[in-house]
């Protein structure tokens, strides 16, 4: 049998992939650094919603946020379930994100925000110019973690119908009754997927590093 | 702070369910697909012979040649959306697809949320076992006595359920849904199942792809005709597509491809 | 006579049912250097974070030149840049260069333009004695420098009045000199400064007001050679001489 074939389908995927994870990311990333800084700076209320918030869609398997979205929210809202998809990955994803963005501004010690005051700058200068320029090194590596997550829960889209990557390898699978071929040839893909972006960020965490004498 | 966050998750999920219960539509979807000059169908391309995918990707079967032909004859392009076996019938019932031909059986269930077209074939069961099998089966329900496969949300699946499990027949312990029926083959080979219940064309294709399988009992349990799956009451479009369906029939057209694809 | 820079009447700071401080009263006057000795946890720092408006305090009023930084609807930030700061773990900005440290206040809050603010940071980072140092970033460099660094940050701002909030404490012995002398130099210049310090020998050379503060309250206050040789009260003197005791060794040996 000519498999050759059958790998190239599944490889077709990519594109959709692709497109799933370059939607969910940067919308997790801009929801959860924009949420981030209202539950560290927001005052008591914002950090209360803030944190039901992040443990509601922590505490949901995407899936079922997934199935919630697509099936239950039709009435409302009619997204074709590629854009379905992509933004309940995004919105999921913006509360791991909230929580590691959160980490790292609180690390950022509080200390500097009272040099930054000191010298006159107000709350928002502080933040932009001396905390988010920290924070920013701090969150690089939970962040690379986070990037190979939503580009492996990318494949839950299966389960509404985009033909990314997992889907294709299914369908090859019951074709050919080759289920060791297809699915690791889904997951040679989604590796090099992820190992690509690790060692990008690698890169470019080791840019970003203050030098000092340790 | 826990009660509060419980209150909250019940009021936004309670939210999503008016949400999408509201969304009734009061135009036939027929309509929509001759204003659109497309008709949306979902499948779920993982059931060969009916429906599944060739060496370049492209879906092909009974049910695809089937519905592209059926397509044709409404005069509208033809534009598929796979997606797993139990997903099709709430994409029909939230309208993300228009219809949906899958190897349905009618099912009084499923016509509680969906309609049916006229049957455009017939279809039977088959247990589907291991060469090593030692067992006879005269009587269907003697199955229950071993651990048994189905896909789920089929017939086979309901089958089994209400006659061997519900009827107290059968533990549920051994009974195994899977998302599709290979899944469902591969567990059979391996010995985690006994029993591979499904319709008798996927069953039989199985059977020559793969060594080491036999085929020891067929006949129609709660399977029989086959359906297209299509929006509850919208009898424009039921009427639409039952009038096509009858011409197919009356041609020839639907012998011919049963004789393509189901001929051993 | 040098008019009051800092004035502070009946100042009290409380954290829930725990006074820090209670109607404290000081006054600092243009070209002072006043030095603020007694034991840990008697609201030195505390009290110096309230002149510079860093802590709210709960009670009294602060005058800075002819306005009352307290009262209500005062714009702070604007307030803080006339107030110059010095910490005692330093706190540059970790990302930062020495220089862009010195550089960001005047770029970004007095709004200066690059080339005049980098010709200003650099001069400062000089009068601190480490222009060569610019482009390092506090990670590469030793304590002093930092603090050295620190100081020139907030130099840069031309504040009306430094404070130190224990400037030293958090150095290696051999550092703590080339520090004392950056401020023993600002101080002849004719700066205006408040310092929280354990260093006698500092407070007996450069100021030129003492104010010893136990448990919360100012116990006495006068020059250097009033407190250190003819204190008024017992627990003054105790305490004077035992901090001598102690900081006069760490000065022998840097």
């Amino acid at each position: 049998m000519d498999f050759s074939r059958f790998i190239q389908y599944i490889a077709s995927g990519t594109a959709y992939t692709l497109g799933v994870t370059l939607i969910a990311l940067p919308s997790g990333l801009l929801i959860g650094l924009v949420l981030a800084f209202v539950a560290v700076y927001g005052g008591k209320l914002a950090g209360k919603i803030m944190d039901v918030y992040s443990t509601v869609l922590r505490g949901i398997p995407p899936i079922v946020l997934l199935f919630i979205l697509y099936f239950m929210m039709s009435g409302a809202i009619n997204l074709s379930p590629f854009w379905a998809g992509s933004i309940s990955l995004g919105i999921i994803s913006s509360a791991y994100q909230l929580e590691i963005f959160r980490g790292a501004i609180l690390s950022v010690s509080g200390e500097q925000m009272m040099a930054a005051r000191a010298v006159g700058m107000s709350k928002i200068q502080a933040i932009r110019y001396v905390v988010l320029p920290q924070m920013i090194r701090l969150a690089i590596p939970s962040w690379s973690n986070e990037a190979a997550i939503v580009i492996k829960d990318s494949s839950l889209v299966y389960a509404i119908g985009v033909p990314e990557i997992l889907r294709r390898a299914q369908l090859i699978s019951a074709s050919t009754q080759e289920p060791f071929l297809a699915y690791i040839t889904a997951a040679l893909i989604y590796f090099a997927l992820v190992f690509i972006t690790n060692r990008v960020l690698g890169r470019v965490e080791r840019k970003l590093t203050i030098p000092a004498n340790p | 702070m826990k009660k509060s966050l419980v209150f909250l998750v019940l009021v936004v999920l309670t939210a999503a369910l008016v949400a999408g219960c509201a969304g009734q539509k009061a135009e036939s979807v027929l309509d929509k697909i001759k204003t659109a000059g497309k008709v949306v169908v979902g499948t779920s391309a993982d059931y060969e012979p009916y429906e599944y995918v060739d060496e370049a990707g492209n879906f092909t079967g009974f049910d695809i040649e089937l519905m592209t032909e059926i397509a044709k004859r409404m005069g509208v392009e033809l534009e598929w959306t796979d997606m797993p076996f139990d997903s099709l019938i709430a994409a029909v019932q939230e309208g993300k697809i228009d219809m949906s031909i899958s190897c349905f059986n009618y099912s009084e269930e499923r016509d509680a949320q969906v309609d049916f077209s006229d049957a455009y074939y017939t279809s039977e069961d088959a247990f589907l076992v291991t060469e090593a099998f030692a067992g006879t089966i005269a009587d269907p329900l003697e199955v229950a006595q071993y651990k048994i496969g189905v896909q789920s949300g089929t017939v086979q699946d309901d089958w089994v359920t209400t006659e061997l499990v519900d009827a107290g027949l059968m533990p549920e312990s051994n009974l195994s849904r899977y998302e599709r029926v290979d899944q469902a083959a591969l567990d059979l080979q391996a010995g985690r199942i006994d029993v591979l219940v499904a319709d008798s064309v996927p069953a039989k294709a199985i059977m020559q792809q793969q060594a080491g399988l036999k085929i020891v009992y067929e006949g129609m349990l709660y399977t029989g005709p086959i359906n297209i799956v299509l929006p509850d009451g919208d009898t424009a479009l039921q009427a639409e597509v039952n009038r096509i369906i009858k011409e197919l029939q009356d041609e020839g057209f639907i012998d011919a491809l049963a004789v393509k694809y189901f001929s051993e | 006579m040098s008019k009051p820079i800092l004035t502070v009447k009946q100042l009290t700071k409380r954290y829930g049912s725990n006074t820090v401080f209670e109607n404290i009263d000081l006054t600092v006057n243009e070209g002072d250097t006043i030095v603020i000795i007694g034991p840990s946890g008697t609201g030195k720092s505390t009290l110096l974070r309230c002149l510079n408006l860093l802590t709210k305090p709960d009670g009294g009023q602060i005058w800075l030149d002819d306005q009352e930084i307290t009262a209500k609807g005062t714009d702070e930030d604007h307030v803080r840049q006339h107030i110059g700061m010095v910490f005692q773990n330093f706190l540059l900005f970790n990302h930062l260069t020495a220089l862009e440290n010195v550089k960001l206040g005047l770029v970004r809050v007095k709004h200066m333009p690059e080339k005049e603010a980098e010709t200003k940071a650099l001069e400062e980072l000089a009068r601190v004695g480490l222009a060569d140092r610019a482009g390092h970033y506090p990670g590469q460099l030793s304590g002093g420098q930092q603090q050295r660094v620190g100081i020139a940050r907030a130099l840069a701002m031309d504040p009306r009045v430094m404070l130190f909030d224990e400037p030293t404490s958090a150095l290696d012995p051999e550092l703590i000199g080339e520090v004392l002398e950056v401020m023993r130099k600002l101080a002849l210049e004719g700066m205006t400064m408040v310092v929280v310090t354990h260093e006698m020998g500092f407070a007996r050379e450069v100021a030129d007001r003492i104010i010893f503060m136990e448990k919360g309250s100012i116990v006495e206050e006068g020059s250097p050679d009033a407190l250190f040789y003819h204190p008024k009260f017992e627990r003054t003197r105790e305490f004077l001489w035992k901090i001598t005791e102690l900081y006069g060794k760490k000065e022998a040996q840097a």
